[in-house]
């Protein structure tokens, strides 16, 4: 293998100064580590007025070369008109926005520590702070993994690594990195995984001018998702694996991907521990619900197209969720287009989800949502965002909160103001 | 008579004013590539694969006085674009962008000492020491 001979290290993204190493500034460990030890508005504020300060590129080294310390966040605040039932991110959220402003749906913190060790080998560190599985804002470590790159054609990752089930999945807590203030809700919001422990494998291989990708992963998990806000479902993961297939010819992106995800799902809260408790039945709230549910095997099959170029962004995705319930399925699908003027870039979206099985029940989903909105760029390290949506629900099952039990669905409305910045 | 209009124009303007400053991507002498694609060029300093055409891995470096003016003639995007494309592929894990780097002086320096490193200059700064593989009208 050829050696790369750079005379000194040097970092990916950090700045490289041509003469001492050692004369780069050095941000002291102190203050990054005690940073990262405040919580809620001091960090937050912290690494706003780190993105503040910040110059046009993104990431910093802290005193060596080879150590990089980057990060991203979202401050935002949702306004919801529905008082039947409040609004979620996603169905790891055990609470939702009810009528009114609400701040904890979207605000989140992430932050990444880099080592490189060569030019082929280097670890990668990066941990969350949103309002998730437990009520809270607790910092949760989403990758931790070594990377290995032995010729520019191949990659090899092990460790902890974000879930690349489908296109954008793995950065999807990202705000910076996209239009929205989220994601669409009825595209992303029923993912069950963040983050898997096993080991990926990516080919890059060019037909002529277009590149062809192919990413192979595998192992295991564990999450925990909310169906109501008394009923979780406790996600041990003893397998999950799966590939994508990507075609990148000019500005497209094309990715057909296909993943298997095994477990064995315990249920918890009031709801699990009231069908436990019923005298003389004898039931088993795993039986009961699993029944219900079928959550232990569940298939995706995605396609997804993204395009690029100039002012005009597209996204475009669908997927199929197979469980192992009554031939139970989760189909959903958005698509996206944005134009950019300048340093606006005002958007429109359509996303829909609706579950199927041969034994509906009141936990089906079946909804779809309009959205208009615009990223406004302040700086190349921050963007302030505004959106509406207006979403038609026929059945809320489990992608709402506190729901009125006489509430059958109709229409909201939710309006996003949102911040997001890297630094 | 439009056309004629609109060419004569176009050559007054060319006489009277100094050559538009083009942007050069370069190479080191001893590198062993001669000339690159625009795609490729994109492919590497995208992240998107890193290999030069005669095999070796790809080291592309960023100048910051000029990083604004090469995006925008690369792949027609702004800065913030450009980072939000990297944010994705940094916070998912996926790739690391180009080593950024302060000053022409130390991209020459940079580029001397490393056969795969490559960056880019204004064309009016091109010396000897350094090798043109593409040329990006603005």
């Amino acid at each position: 293998m050829r050696r790369l001979c750079i005379a000194r290290p040097i970092s990916r993204w950090g700045r490289a100064r041509a003469d001492d190493v050692r004369a780069a500034p050095a941000r002291p460990f102190g203050v990054v580590w005690g940073a990262l030890r405040l919580t809620g508005s001091g960090l937050l504020a912290w690494a706003l007025l780190s993105a503040a300060l910040t110059s046009a590129a993104f990431g910093q080294t802290l005193g060596d070369e080879r150590l990089t310390f980057s990060g991203f966040g979202t401050l935002a605040a949702v306004h919801s008109n529905q008082e039947n039932t409040d609004f979620i991110r996603d169905i790891s959220q055990r609470e939702g926005a009810g009528e009114g402003w609400s701040g904890k749906t979207d605000t989140l913190l992430g932050a990444q520590l880099g080592y490189r060790f060569t030019d082929e080998l280097d670890v990668v560190v990066q941990g969350l702070s949103r309002y998730q599985e437990s009520g809270h804002f607790e910092p949760e470590l989403s990758w931790a993994f070594v990377r290995y790159r032995p010729d520019p054609a191949v990659q090899l990752r092990a460790g902890r690594l974000g879930w690349d089930v489908y296109q954008l999945a793995d950065s999807r807590y990202v705000g910076y990195a996209y239009n929205w203030v989220r994601p669409p809700v009825d595209h992303f919001g029923t993912l069950q995984l963040t983050h898997i422990d096993g080991a990926d494998v990516t080919f890059t291989q060019p037909v002529g001018s277009d590149l062809v990708r192919l990413k192979l992963y595998a192992g295991r998990s564990d999450s925990e998702i909310y169906l109501t806000e008394g009923l979780s479902a406790e996600f041990d993961v003893d397998q999950v694996y799966g590939g994508n297939l990507d075609y990148e010819t000019g500005p497209w992106r094309f990715r057909v991907s296909y993943t298997q995800v095994h477990s064995d799902v315990d249920f918890r809260g009031p709801v699990a521990d009231q069908i436990d408790s019923i005298p003389f039945a004898n039931l088993d709230a795993n039986n009961v619900l699993g029944d219900v549910f079928g959550f232990d095997r569940i298939t995706l099959f995605s396609l997804g197209a993204l395009y690029d170029r100039g002012p005009v962004t597209v996204q475009a995705m669908v997927n199929r969720s197979k469980v192992t319930r009554h031939d139970g399925q989760i189909d959903s699908g958005f698509v996206s287009v944005g134009y950019r003027v300048e340093r606006v870039t005002p958007y429109v979206m359509f996303s829909k989800v609706k579950t199927t099985s041969t034994n509906p029940d009141g936990s089906d989903i079946d909804q779809q949502t309009y959205s208009v909105g615009a990223r406004y760029d302040i700086a190349a390290n921050l963007a302030l965002k505004a959106q509406f949506d207006r979403i038609d629900t026929q059945s809320p099952g489990f992608l709402w909160r506190d729901t009125d039990s006489d509430w059958n669905g109709g229409w909201s409305s939710i309006f996003s103001l949102g911040l997001d910045f890297i630094f | 008579m439009n056309r004629v209009r609109t060419f004569l124009l176009a050559s007054t303007l060319a006489v009277a004013l100094p050559v538009s400053a083009d942007i050069a991507v370069v190479v080191s002498p001893d590198s062993g590539v001669t000339t690159l694609t625009r795609s490729e060029a994109i492919n590497i300093f995208m992240g998107r694969y890193r290999k030069l055409p005669n095999g070796d891995l790809a080291l592309p470096i960023d100048q910051s006085t000029l990083k604004a003016r090469f995006y925008r003639a690369l792949v027609d995007k702004d800065l913030a674009e450009i980072n939000s494309y990297w944010a994705r592929l940094v916070f998912s894990g996926e790739a690391s962008p180009p080593q950024q780097s302060d000053s022409a002086a130390d991209v020459r320096q940079l580029i001397t000492h490393n056969a795969n490193a490559l960056s880019y200059i204004d064309s009016a700064s091109a010396t000897d020491d350094m090798r043109v593989v593409l040329t990006l009208g603005e």
